[in-house]
Parts: C-alpha cells; sequence; structure tokens
C-alpha cells in the first residue's frame, strides 16, 4: 500500500533527520513507530501525506507517486487519515461540525448522510452526548477521540497517528488506547508513533525501530521486544524508568512520594493492583526504616521489557540492618506485609565518594 | 445610548450658561491706529493680502491665520485676537450681524480682485470675461448686480439665469464661506460673484459645475487643471500673478482694520448680550442652524456624503488590505518588501497631505470627481491599517488548526477559507471596529478638496449664522450616531457569522 525508499529529510537549518528511510506497509497492517526523541520518528509519519516535503527519494502510495507533480495530493490525503499530538480539532465548530465539514465539502455527502454517520462514529469513541459540544468544553482524552473519529469520517484506507498520546494526562491516556485498539482489531491499516511500550507491543503487527535517522531494526512486537538484534535497540528496549524521591527528616511530605509514584505507575500502564501494591510496600518499607538518622533516598524502578517493579532505598549505613537483623524488629507486622510482597530482596552496602551506604532493593512479585 | 444621554446634557446646558455669563468689567485699551495694535494678536484669513502686508510693516504685530471669514470675525467676537484685518465689505458684511465691533477709520490700503484662469491657459475665455465685464459695466446691470449682493445681501435672491446643459460645462472652483460674494444660502450657491460668474456662463452658452473648497485649495486646484477658472473673491496681487492669469478686476475694495467696540475711540459701546432663557437660547440656535433656509437639508446630504465616503472606503480598504495581507505573508519576498513599503508609506503620511497628493496631482489630469478621489484615499489608508490586523490575527490562528484542515484532504485555498479565516475573523473584529469608527472621523477633512461634507456644512453654517456652538455640537453628536450605527451593524454581522 505505501512503498517509501530511500526517503530523506533535511531542515532548511541544515538539520539532517531522516537519512534513509525504507519501509513497506501493507494494507491491515499495524505498524508502531518507536525510538528515542528526536530521531525523525513524527517526521517520518508527515513526510507520508506530506505534511513536510521530503528532500529526497521517494513514497508510492497505491502505486501513485507521492512527489510528482501529477499527483492530486489533497485528494490522495482524504484516503490518510491523520490524529495529531495536539488533537487540532476546528475550535470555531461544535463537534457535530467537525466530523461533517470533510465529508459534506470533500466527499460530497448530504448534511443528513454526514450527520447520520457522525453519530455512528461519536458512538463508536464513546462521545455520542457530545456531538453539540464545541472542542473547549471537552478533556484532552475526550478531544482526541473525536479527533479519531474526525479521520473515520473521511472514510479513510490508512490513518496515521502522531504521538496521540503525548499530550494528555496520564488519566486520559488509556480511554485514546482503548479506541485506537478496537480499531486495530476492526483490521485498520495504521501507522503509529508512540512512546506507549507496551501498548505498542500489544496493538501492533509490526515495530519500526528509528534510530539515527533510519528504520534501525524492525519485526514483529516479539522479535523487537523479545530478542532485539541489534545494540542500539537491546539499550531502548531494556532501559529502566524510575522515580526517586529523597526523605531527610521524619516529617517528610508522604502524599507527595504516594502522588508522585501513582503518576509514575500510571504513566507506564502498571495495573489497578500493581500500584496498590506499590503503595502498600512503600508505606510498610518506610516503617520498618527510622528516619531520623540520615537522608534516605528512595527510589521506584520500572523495567519495561520484563515489567518488573522494584522498589530501592539508599540509606546511612549507621542504620542497622532491615533485612538481616530480624530480631531488632520494632514491628513483625510490616516485616511480614514485607516478605509477603517480594519475590526477592537484596541488601548491599556500597561505597560513595561521601562514605559507603547501604542500598536494600525490593523486587515487586509478579501477580 | 441612554446612560450617556443625561451627563451630556449637563454638559451642553453648562457650557450655554458659560457662554450667556456676564464678563467682568475691566480696564480696557482704546486702539486709534495699527501701531497701538504692536504686541498684540490679529487675525487674518489664510493667504490673503494683508497678511503679507501687516507682516512686513507691522513686524511686532501677532498675526493669527484662520481659514474662512467668519471665524476671522468669531475670533474677534470671543476675544482670540484683538483686532482682525479684513476686506471692507466681508468686514461690514459680518457687522451687520456680530454686533460691538467697530473699525478704525483709517483703511490700510485697496485691492482689486479678479477672477483666475491657469497660467497661459483658457486665455480664450479670459479675455471673454473681460469684453463681458466690459459690456455689463456699460450696460448697469453690473450696478444691479453690485446694489442686489453689497446693500441687500441678507433678503437678495439670485434672478433666474437659465444656462445650456448641453454644452462643456466650466469647471470653476469657488470658496462659499465668503458673503456677500460667495456663500450657500437655502442649499445653493450665491453671491455677487456666483451671480456675475453665472451671468458670464450664459453669455459664452455653457454650463458650470462649481467646486466648492478651502479658499487655500482654490488656486492650487485651479494649477492642477482641475478647474477652469477660479470665483473666489481672490485678490489681484504680483505674487499671485506669477503662478495665474487674473482677468480685469471686477471688484475694488479696501482693507479695514476691524476691533471690538470696547476698545473703539468712539466708546459706541452697544454690546449684545441678551437676557434669554437658556432653553430658549437652544431653541433660536437649534431654528437659526439647521431649520432657517432648509439647512437640514443640506445637514442630511452631508451626513449622507460623510456615511458614503466611509463605507466605500472601508469596503475598499478591506478588499485592499486583504490583497496587501496576503502579499505581505506571501512566500515571495519581492510581494512581501512590496507589501511592507505599501505599509509603512500610508502609515507614515498624514492622510491629509495624501488626500491633497492624490487630488492635486495623481488624480489631477483626471476627470475623477472629489468624492471617488476620497474614497480611494481613506481605502488606501485603511487598507495599510487592517492589512497589519488581518495579519496578525491570522497569524493568532494555530498552525495545527491549517496542518488538521490539509491533512483531513483540503487544498491550502479550502483550509484557509473553512478553518483558518472564520477564527481570524472572531479575532480581528474587536479591533476592525475600532479602526472602522476612527476612518468615519478621520473622513472629516475632504473639505480640503471641496467635497461638501458634514464637517464642512458645519463650516457653511457657522459662516452664515456666527454661531460655533451650535453647529460643532451638532456636528459632533450626529458623527457619533453614525459611529454607532457602523459599530452596531459590524456588531450585527459579527453575531450572524457565528
Amino acid at each position: 500500500m505505501i512503498q517509501v525508499t530511500h526517503l530523506k529529510k533535511t531542515y532548511s537549518n541544515g538539520l539532517e533527520v531522516l537519512r534513509d528511510v525504507n519501509a513497506t506497509i501493507q494494507k491491515g497492517e499495524v505498524i508502531s513507530i518507536i525510538g528515542p526523541s528526536g530521531t525523525g520518528k513524527s517526521t517520518f509519519l508527515r513526510c507520508l501525506n506530506l505534511l513536510e516535503r521530503p528532500s529526497g527519494g521517494s513514497i508510492v502510495v497505491d502505486g501513485q507517486d507521492l512527489m510528482s507533480s501529477k499527483t492530486n495530493v489533497p485528494h490522495l490525503r482524504q484516503k490518510m487519515g491523520m490524529v495529531f499530538q495536539n488533537f487540532n480539532l476546528f475550535n470555531h465548530m461544535s463537534i457535530m461540525d467537525n466530523l461533517c465539514i470533510g465529508p459534506v465539502k470533500l466527499l460530497g455527502k448530504s448534511r443528513k448522510e454526514a450527520e447520520q454517520r457522525a453519530i455512528e462514529l461519536l458512538e463508536m469513541v464513546g462521545l455520542a452526548e457530545k456531538a453539540k459540544a464545541m472542542p473547549s468544553q471537552l478533556s484532552g482524552g475526550q478531544k482526541q477521540r473525536i479527533a479519531i473519529a474526525r479521520c473515520l469520517s473521511m472514510e479513510p484506507e490508512i490513518i496515521l497517528f502522531d504521538e496521540p498520546t503525548s499530550a494528555l494526562d496520564p488519566t486520559m491516556v488509556s480511554e485514546v488506547l482503548g479506541v485506537i485498539r478496537s480499531l486495530a482489531q476492526q483490521g485498520m491499516t495504521m501507522v503509529i508513533v508512540t512512546h506507549e511500550m507496551r501498548f505498542a507491543r500489544d496493538v501492533s503487527t509490526r515495530i519500526f525501530y528509528m534510530d539515527q535517522g533510519i528504520v534501525y531494526e524492525e519485526g514483529t512486537p516479539e522479535e523487537i521486544f523479545e530478542h532485539p538484534q541489534k545494540e542500539r535497540t537491546r539499550v531502548f528496549i531494556n532501559r529502566i524508568r524510575d522515580y526517586c524521591y529523597s526523605i531527610h527528616s521524619p516529617k517528610y511530605d508522604l502524599y507527595q512520594l504516594q502522588a508522585g509514584m501513582m503518576q509514575f505507575c500510571q504513566r507506564y500502564f502498571l495495573s489497578q493492583p500493581v500500584q496498590f501494591r506499590v503503595q502498600l510496600l512503600t508505606e510498610e518499607v518506610l516503617q520498618l526504616v527510622p528516619l531520623d538518622k540520615g537522608e534516605v533516598d528512595l527510589a521506584l524502578r520500572y523495567s519495561e521489557k520484563n515489567e518488573t517493579v522494584s522498589l530501592e532505598l539508599l540509606m546511612p549505613v549507621g542504620i542497622v540492618s532491615v533485612l538481616k537483623d530480624k530480631s531488632r524488629q520494632p514491628d513483625e507486622l510490616s516485616m511480614s506485609i514485607v516478605e509477603g510482597l517480594c519475590s526477592a530482596m537484596t541488601e548491599v552496602v556500597e561505597d560513595y565518594p561521601e562514605g559507603p551506604r547501604v542500598r536494600v532493593q525490593f523486587e515487586l512479585a509478579k501477580i | 445610548m441612554k446612560g450617556i444621554t443625561k451627563p451630556f446634557v449637563c454638559l451642553l446646558l453648562c457650557m450655554l450658561a458659560a457662554c450667556g455669563a456676564k464678563q467682568e468689567a475691566e480696564q480696557l485699551p482704546v486702539y486709534r491706529t495699527l501701531d497701538d495694535l504692536n504686541g498684540r494678536k490679529v487675525a487674518a484669513l489664510t493667504g490673503c493680502f494683508q497678511e503679507a502686508i501687516i507682516e512686513k510693516e507691522y513686524p511686532e504685530v501677532e498675526v493669527l491665520r484662520i481659514d474662512n471669514a467668519a471665524d476671522v470675525v468669531q475670533a474677534l467676537a470671543t476675544k482670540r485676537c484683538e483686532a482682525v484685518v479684513l476686506d471692507d465689505y466681508i468686514f461690514l458684511y459680518h457687522s451687520q450681524t456680530v454686533k460691538g465691533l467697530d473699525y478704525l477709520e483709517k483703511p490700510l490700503v485697496t485691492a482689486t480682485m479678479g477672477f483666475c484662469f491657469g497660467k497661459n491657459k483658457n486665455v480664450e475665455l479670459r479675455l471673454k470675461f473681460n469684453d463681458f465685464l466690459a459690456k455689463i459695466k456699460a450696460d448697469g446691470t453690473y450696478d444691479e448686480i453690485y446694489d442686489r449682493w453689497m446693500y441687500h445681501a441678507n433678503e437678495a435672491e439670485m434672478p433666474d439665469i437659465p444656462l445650456p446643459q448641453d454644452a462643456e460645462p466650466i469647471r470653476i472652483a469657488t470658496c462659499s464661506t465668503s458673503p456677500p460674494l460667495d456663500f450657500i444660502r437655502n442649499g445653493k450657491l450665491v453671491g455677487f460673484d456666483i451671480e456675475l460668474a453665472t451671468r458670464f456662463a450664459q453669455y459664452v452658452g455653457r454650463p458650470i459645475e462649481w467646486s466648492d473648497m478651502n479658499f487655500a485649495s482654490v488656486i492650487p486646484a485651479l494649477i492642477s487643471g482641475k478647474h477652469d477658472m477660479i470665483v473666489a473673491a481672490v485678490n489681484i496681487t504680483p505674487a499671485r500673478a506669477e503662478a495665474i492669469d487674473f482677468s480685469d478686476p471686477y471688484f475694488e475694495c479696501g482693507s479695514l482694520i476691524g476691533i471690538r467696540a470696547e476698545n473703539s475711540a468712539k466708546q459706541a459701546a452697544e454690546t449684545n448680550v441678551g437676557g434669554k432663557g437658556i432653553l430658549q437660547g437652544v431653541k433660536d440656535s437649534f431654528y437659526l442652524n439647521v431649520i432657517e433656509e432648509d439647512r437640514y437639508l443640506m445637514i442630511w446630504n452631508g451626513l449622507k456624503l460623510t456615511a458614503l465616503i466611509s463605507l466605500l472606503a472601508a469596503l475598499l480598504g478591506t478588499l485592499l488590505g486583504a490583497i496587501v495581507c496576503w502579499m505581505r505573508m506571501s512566500r515571495h519576498a519581492s510581494l512581501r518588501s512590496v507589501a511592507s513599503l505599501y505599509i509603512s508609506v500610508m502609515r507614515g503620511t498624514p492622510v491629509l497631505v495624501l488626500l491633497m497628493l492624490m487630488f492635486y496631482v495623481v488624480f489631477a489630469g483626471t476627470t475623477i470627481d472629489a468624492v471617488t478621489v476620497s474614497i480611494i484615499t481613506f481605502g488606501m489608508n485603511f487598507a495599510a491599517y487592517v492589512s497589519e490586523m488581518f495579519r496578525s490575527s491570522i497569524e493568532s490562528v494555530d498552525r495545527g488548526q491549517a496542518e488538521a484542515g490539509v491533512a483531513l484532504g483540503f487544498t491550502p485555498v479550502q483550509t484557509f477559507f473553512h478553518i483558518v479565516m472564520p477564527q481570524a475573523f472572531k479575532q480581528v473584529l474587536p479591533v476592525y471596529k475600532g479602526e472602522l469608527i476612527s476612518l468615519i472621523k478621520m473622513t472629516s477633512i475632504v473639505g480640503y478638496i471641496a467635497v461638501q461634507d458634514l464637517t464642512k456644512v458645519s463650516d457653511i453654517i457657522r459662516s452664515r449664522t456666527f454661531d460655533a456652538f451650535f453647529p460643532l455640537l451638532m456636528v459632533a453628536l450626529l458623527y457619533f450616531i453614525l459611529a454607532w450605527i457602523f459599530a452596531s451593524v459590524l456588531d450585527f454581522i459579527g453575531k450572524k457569522a457565528r
């Protein structure tokens, strides 16, 4: 359906974003493009419908060369929907008008036909009751779902998603991903630039890992996430996300700590039970550690590849060992809860420039 | 409207009361000769020959230059100057109406007046006029005209002088603010000069196309070729004779130094402070300035003209502004710089200067009338301002909106009209409204090129009724109402569009 060969894009300031991109997209595929920031993922996507003009190479869509002056680009774009990071709903129109303007003005549908289809689409994205609302009255997640519906109103053959959840609050990400997931199930051809690794893994038929201006490695989700062949892919896939918090005294802000942890969990789509266990583990561990003996650094770590969560504490050596010296535990109950939550616990002393510190690690058991 | 009416009326009454208040008596100087006026303010008509004489011979006198004779007399009556220098017939005419004036016995100089023709142009017409003048002086017609306008100007009627309509008209520039030679009564040009010129037109068998303009503009208008002759009580001076050709003198006059009676050696002080009530005063003013001589017709026509010029200039300017805006935002550097240059030139030039340039230079050789020139000039000026408003409002629409439109399959042009423009329109409306209102007020200068708009009408009325206060206030109110109507229409369009 789309054949990209030797695609190049250099900006007028000399920045070379795409060096040599080659890719083929077949009908019915769901392709996720992942990779570090600034490697041209969005630029590549925007080249596909000529929002950015490539500096070289060719893009052939259904046998038509996109760069040829004979090609009717606006017409091709009608079959190629795009969902933006910032939604870009038409601010001066109601939701209904947003969904009808394309079909009426471009596809020549009657207003009535267009409205009928719009209502179907609104029902599909779960926002039928918002038909009369203005875009400014909607939340980010709702706006993005409307944007997807607007795309669908043009009956496209493929939809390009440009980081559809990056501008959203963590709480609203899942509603948008839910809609995209259901589109995938219906067999819609899609290309999705995303940072949501787990989503990419679940929904895609193929993954493009982009780095250094090229499609560095491509394969099925399993190939890319389980057995990446190349070094940079491996580093990217195995990178660990973390959330750190320093406790300076027993009067630390527990609510701030908890809120930060919850936000972290939501960003990486840890399930509700996992979130609950993280919260419980943190509370109980902090019961075991005396906080008046010096600074305690706390880190919540998440490995996207292994999907493992662990809690780490870095403490002054003066504190009596948490794990080994069980007899001195002031709270037997806390200890048993912690043991119940964790699959592994380690404790090591490490040397730092300012002196040795104890690192204690609790690995959360998988549910 | 309702909220502001009350304070407005209060203000009006206070001002009327202040006008009627008696001046405090004080030791007043007595003027006997021009020498007594050294170091004092003396008013004269802008560009009149007496002005030059005073400047040369009495350098210590401070000359106040005013554009029309009625205002010169008013300046004296309202104590903004100590004396005035005017042609004797004009001063005597005005002092019939404005009480409490006197003049110094010794006239300054005598002068003659002539009709003016372009230098070495229309020689034939000029010679014909000289023949005509000699003829009517011989057969007594001249004396008849003289008697009518010099001694009975207030009740004189213009005789009916039929002119052929099919011949090429003589284009005559005049200035209707110098009664009894040239003035407007019952909405028609009348006076000594006017009758003389009309009779002349009958003599040569051609109709007349009158242009009523400021005195300061008549000579430039003639030189630019817009007119064939000037009939506007122009004194014959050597300086003028270098630029234009004069006919034989058709009128002789002296000059007078006018003063207030209270400063007169004759002490024939007879002041005109009436004990009228305020309401009666307003009523009288209204009658005098609006009803008498059907002046409301003239006011109505002036109002229509102001509205017409404002409306068409706004339409033209909006269209032109859109084009300039498009050029300014173009990808081509050359179009962009042309647009920038246009905007900075238009914004950097006083619109009055631009108006005069357009009328006397750019369109000098054409037959385009002054109203059209005004519309074009104000349209051009308006375009420069609104184009920048358009640009900033278009730029204020998020780029993502246009991208979304294009991505949906609209062409860039469709995207602009369906997506960007409606959003920019909402942004630009409030500032556009302000600019439109300022355009309406700006058109008040079209009198300079002989368009009889609302402001010019008030000048004409003031020159006849010697009431500065009422006509000006009335015109201010009419401008306010006009601006309010325009703004309301725009608000209505804005609401409709939403």
